[in-house]
C-alpha cells in the first residue's frame, strides 16, 4: 500500500515525531521516501533574495545554498537514514504548501507525512492550539491521504495494528472508511469505528433528554452498520461503537482506549487563510483531533486511487 | 575596462548568460566590474541627439524652480527634506548634467545617476502632478533610466530582469508549458468546488484574454486559480493565450527599450491571433502600464494604443459586480476597518481612482473604508514601485522609502489593506514585516471569492 512516501519538513525539532513515523514507515513496508523541504519563501518582488525559514534571514538562493540545506537535512535525519534506504532530499522555493503539492502532482505519493505545526521554531512562528495553514491547505487539496503527526506519538510503537476510523456519515467518511478497511486487511489490524455524537449544540444547562441521547445513539448505531457493517467483506475483526459528548474529546478518548496507532477521519476544510494572512481558522473535529492525539493521524479528502505506481 | 564578463554594455539574450549572472551571488562580482566600466559619450551623445525629443527638452530649461515638486515627492520629505531629493534636483543633475556635457561624463558620476535613478526615483509621477508646468521628473528619470541601461550601469536584479523577458518572454524563468500546466493544475485542484471549471486555451473570439504576472505562476498559483473561479462564476466567455501570456515588464523598470518592445509585441500579438473583444490584465500595476498604457509607443502603433481594447483587472471586477455578474452575499463583506492602496501605475497615471472605489462600496459594509491621507491621484508611492522592492544594492533606502506608506496607514487606523497590485502587495508586507504594525493585506480576488454568490447550476452537487 506505501510504496512511496512524501515527508514533508521544516527539519526542526517540531517535525522529529513526524520523521519518527515517516522514517519507520519507509523501512517497514520497503517504500521510497522523498523528505521535503521547503527553504524559504520569495520576497523582494522579483529579486534573489528568500527568507529561509529556519533561521529568518534573507539569503540570496544559489546552487551552493540549496546542496548546503540539502547536506543539514541529510545531517539531522542521520540515524533515520541508513545508507541503504531508498531516500531522497529535495528542496523548494516557494509557499510551502503549494510546493509540497506540487511535488506531490509530480512523484505521485502514497501518503504525504507531515507535521502539524511548525511550532515556535523559525521565523513564522504559529500558535500552538490551532493547525498550521500548511497543513490545512495541503489536507485541503492533496490526492493522496496526509498523516499528520503532531505530539510525540507515544501510541506509535512501529507499524499498524490498532486503527480507529472515525465518521461523520459524510461522503468523505465513506472514502476514509475504504482507505481504512484497505490498510486493516492489507496490514491484519483491527479497527475499531467511533461516530461521536455531538450534543454540544445544546444551551447551558439545558441539556437534550437522556431518552433523545439514547435514541440518536441507536440511530447512529444503525447508521454505521448500513453504511459500513455492509461493506466489510469477509473482514470481521472490527468493532463499532457510538459516544455522545464533545466530538474531538470523544475520538481521543476513545482512541486512547484502544490503544490506537492510527486515526483515519474524513476532513471538511474550511478555506484556509488566503492573501496575505497566514493564520489559521480555527475549528474542525480533525483538526483538534490532530492537536491532541496520542498517535499519527490521516485527513482523507477524496477516495484514494487504487491505481498503485 | 570597456567590458566586464558579467557587468557590461550586451544586454542578456540567452539562457546561458542569464545563469551566469544569477549565480554571481548578489551581484558582488557584477558590481565590482561596474566600478571600471567605461563610460562610452560618443554612444550616449548619439543616442540623447536621436531620442531626447522637444518635450524633455522643454520640461529641462523650463524648470523654474520653484520647488513645488520638492514637497511633492515622498522620498524628499522621508529623507528629511534632503535639497538633493528635490525632483527638479534629482534630474538636473543627472539628465540635465549628461545634456549639458554632451555625454561627457565619468564612471562616478555614472554610478550616481544609477544611484539617482533606481533608489531615488519610483517613477511614480506625483511631482508631475503638481508642477505649475506639468513638467514629469518620474518620466524623465525613466528616459534616464534607458540612457544608463544602454551604458551598462544598471542594478544587478534589473539586468536579471531585462534578461529574463528577453529569453522567457516573462519576468521569471517560466516557459509557456509552465504557464499552461500551471492552469490546469489549478483547475484540477478546485473542479470538486467548482464543477464545470475549466481553463480555456488559445479559444478565438473570446469576450475576454486574460494575462497574468510570471510570479503567480512560479510561486503563487492560486492567483491564477482565484481569477479562473471568478470569470467561471460570472459566466464569462475568456482565454488564456499559450503564447505573449506576460503582462509585466521588468525591461520597463531596467530601461530595457528593446526588450519593453519584444515584451509587449508577443502580448500584441496574441491579441491580434485570438482577436478578443477585449484584453483583461491580472491585479498589476506596472504591467497594465507597460502594456496598455506605454506598450504601443513602444511598439510603434499609430494610434497609441494595443490591438484590443485592454482594461485593468479593477475595470473588470468593478463592472461585473455593477453588471451583478457576480454577485456578493452581504453578510459576508468586510467588516473590520479597512483602507485602500492607490496604485500610481493604474490611479494617478489611468484615472482609475473611482472604479476602485466602487469595488470597495461593494465589497465593505457601510462605516468600515477608511480613505488614506491624502488619497486618489494624490497618494503617496507605496515605497517599493518602479523596481525598488527587488533591488538589494538599495534595500535600506527602500526600507525608508516604506515609511511614508506605514505611517500613511496607521493614520487611518485600519487593519487591513486592499493592494491590487503586485509591486504595492509586496511592498505593504515587506512594511509589516520590517516595521510589526499589526496589519493584513489582501488583493481583491481572494476577497471577492470569499464572500461571492455562487449561481445554483454552478453549485457543487450535494
Amino acid at each position: 500500500m506505501f510504496k512511496k512516501i512524501l515527508f514533508a519538513t521544516s527539519g526542526t525539532p517540531a517535525c522529529d515525531h513526524a520523521a519518527r513515523v515517516a522514517f519507520d514507515m519507509a523501512r517497514r513496508y520497503n517504500a521510497h521516501i522523498d523528505v521535503m523541504h521547503v527553504i524559504g519563501v520569495p520576497t523582494r518582488g522579483f529579486s534573489q533574495v528568500v527568507v529561509d525559514l529556519t533561521t529568518g534571514e534573507q539569503v540570496v538562493l544559489d546552487d551552493n545554498y540549496r546542496d548546503l540545506v540539502k547536506e543539514e537535512i541529510r545531517v539531522y535525519y542521520d540515524h533515520q537514514i541508513k545508507p541503504s534506504e531508498d531516500c531522497a532530499i529535495e528542496v523548494a522555493i516557494g509557499e510551502t504548501h503549494r510546493e509540497i503539492l506540487r511535488l506531490a502532482r509530480q512523484s505521485k505519493p502514497d501518503m504525504i507525512v507531515m507535521g502539524g505545526s511548525t511550532g515556535a521554531s523559525g521565523a513564522y512562528s504559529a500558535r500552538r492550539n490551532i493547525t498550521g495553514s500548511t497543513f490545512q491547505r495541503v489536507a485541503k487539496a492533496a490526492s493522496c491521504p496526509v498523516m499528520v503527526i503532531n505530539r510525540p506519538a507515544g501510541s506509535f510503537r512501529g507499524g499498524f495494528s490498532n486503527i480507529v476510523f472515525g465518521t461523520d456519515f459524510s461522503d468523505n467518511a465513506d472514502a476514509a472508511f475504504a482507505f481504512s478497511l484497505d490498510l486493516a486487511k492489507t496490514f491484519d489490524c483491527e479497527l475499531h469505528i467511533l461516530h461521536a455524537l455531538d450534543i454540544t449544540g445544546c444551551q447551558m444547562n439545558t441539556f437534550q433528554p437522556q431518552d433523545d441521547i439514547d435514541d440518536h445513539i441507536r440511530k447512529a448505531g444503525q447508521q454505521i452498520r448500513f453504511r459500513y457493517g455492509s461493506k466489510m467483506g469477509g473482514f470481521k475483526n472490527y468493532g463499532m461503537d457510538v459516544w455522545e459528548g464533545i466530538p474531538f474529546v470523544e475520538i481521543v478518548k476513545y482512541a486512547r482506549e484502544k490503544h490506537a496507532d492510527l486515526i483515519v477521519m474524513g476532513h471538511h476544510t474550511r478555506k484556509a487563510g488566503e492573501g496575505g494572512n497566514i493564520e489559521a481558522e480555527l475549528g474542525g473535529v480533525v483538526e483538534q483531533v490532530i492537536l491532541r492525539a496520542n498517535c499519527p493521524v490521516i485527513s482523507i479528502n477524496r477516495p484514494v486511487s487504487d491505481k498503485r505506481p | 575596462m570597456p567590458e566586464g564578463s558579467l557587468c557590461n554594455k550586451q544586454p542578456i539574450q540567452t539562457d546561458t548568460a542569464l545563469k551566469m549572472l544569477l549565480g554571481d551571488t548578489g551581484g558582488k562580482q557584477y558590481y565590482q566590474e561596474m566600478k571600471s566600466l567605461d563610460v562610452d559619450s560618443g554612444l550616449l551623445w548619439d543616442t540623447i541627439q536621436k531620442t531626447c525629443k522637444s518635450r524633455i527638452r522643454t520640461w529641462l530649461n523650463i524648470c523654474a524652480h520653484c520647488g513645488m515638486c520638492a514637497d511633492s515627492c515622498f522620498l524628499y520629505r522621508i529623507n528629511d527634506c534632503d535639497p538633493k531629493q528635490v525632483p527638479a534636483y534629482k534630474i538636473q543633475s543627472t539628465l540635465g548634467e549628461i545634456i549639458r556635457r554632451k555625454g561627457n561624463v565619468d564612471n562616478a558620476f555614472m554610478h550616481m545617476a544609477m544611484e539617482t535613478a533606481w533608489a531615488k526615483c519610483t517613477c511614480c509621477n506625483r511631482c508631475g502632478l503638481y508642477c505649475p508646468h506639468g513638467i514629469d521628473t518620474g518620466v524623465m528619470i525613466g528616459y534616464l533610466r534607458g540612457l544608463l541601461y544602454q551604458q551598462g550601469f544598471v542594478p544587478w536584479e534589473m539586468k536579471i530582469g531585462a534578461g529574463m523577458h528577453r529569453v522567457y518572454n516573462a519576468q521569471m524563468d517560466v516557459t509557456n508549458e509552465e504557464f499552461i500546466d500551471t492552469f490546469l493544475w489549478m483547475a484540477e485542484e478546485n473542479e470538486e468546488d467548482y464543477p464545470g471549471l475549466a481553463i480555456p486555451v488559445d479559444k478565438e473570439g473570446a469576450d475576454i484574454l486574460y494575462t497574468v504576472n510570471a510570479r503567480e505562476v512560479k510561486h503563487y498559483p492560486e492567483d491564477l486559480a482565484q481569477a479562473a473561479i471568478l470569470f467561471h462564476l460570472a459566466g464569462e466567455n475568456w482565454t488564456v493565450t499559450s503564447k505573449g501570456w506576460e503582462q509585466t515588464s521588468l525591461a520597463m523598470f531596467a530601461g530595457d527599450w528593446a526588450a519593453c518592445k519584444m515584451q509587449v509585441e508577443s502580448v500584441y500579438d496574441a491579441m491580434e491571433r485570438l482577436k478578443p473583444k477585449r484584453m483583461v490584465g491580472t491585479e498589476c500595476g506596472h504591467a497594465h502600464r507597460a502594456t496598455v498604457v506605454e506598450g504601443p509607443y513602444w511598439a510603434g502603433r499609430k494610434d497609441g494604443l494595443p490591438p484590443v481594447e485592454s482594461i485593468h483587472y479593477v475595470e473588470w471586477l468593478a463592472e461585473a459586480l455593477r453588471t451583478g455578474k457576480l454577485k456578493i452575499d452581504p453578510a459576508r463583506r468586510i467588516q473590520e476597518p479597512v483602507t485602500l492602496q492607490d496604485s500610481c501605475n493604474y490611479v494617478r497615471n489611468h484615472g482609475l481612482k473611482e472604479i476602485t472605489r466602487e469595488i470597495v462600496s461593494h465589497i465593505v459594509a457601510p462605516g468600515y473604508f477608511i480613505d488614506m491621507a491624502p488619497n486618489k491621484e494624490h497618494n503617496y508611492c507605496c515605497g517599493g514601485g518602479g523596481g525598488f522592492n527587488g533591488i538589494g544594492l538599495y534595500r535600506e533606502q527602500r526600507n525608508k522609502a516604506l515609511i511614508t506608506k506605514r505611517d500613511q496607514i496607521l493614520n487611518t487606523g485600519a487593519k487591513l489593506v486592499l493592494a491590487p497590485c503586485h509591486n504595492c502587495w509586496d511592498a505593504i508586507r515587506d512594511l509589516e514585516e520590517t516595521y510589526k504594525i499589526g496589519i493584513r493585506w489582501s488583493f481583491l480576488k481572494p476577497l471577492v471569492l470569499g464572500m461571492v454568490e455562487i449561481p445554483d447550476h454552478l453549485k457543487p452537487e450535494e
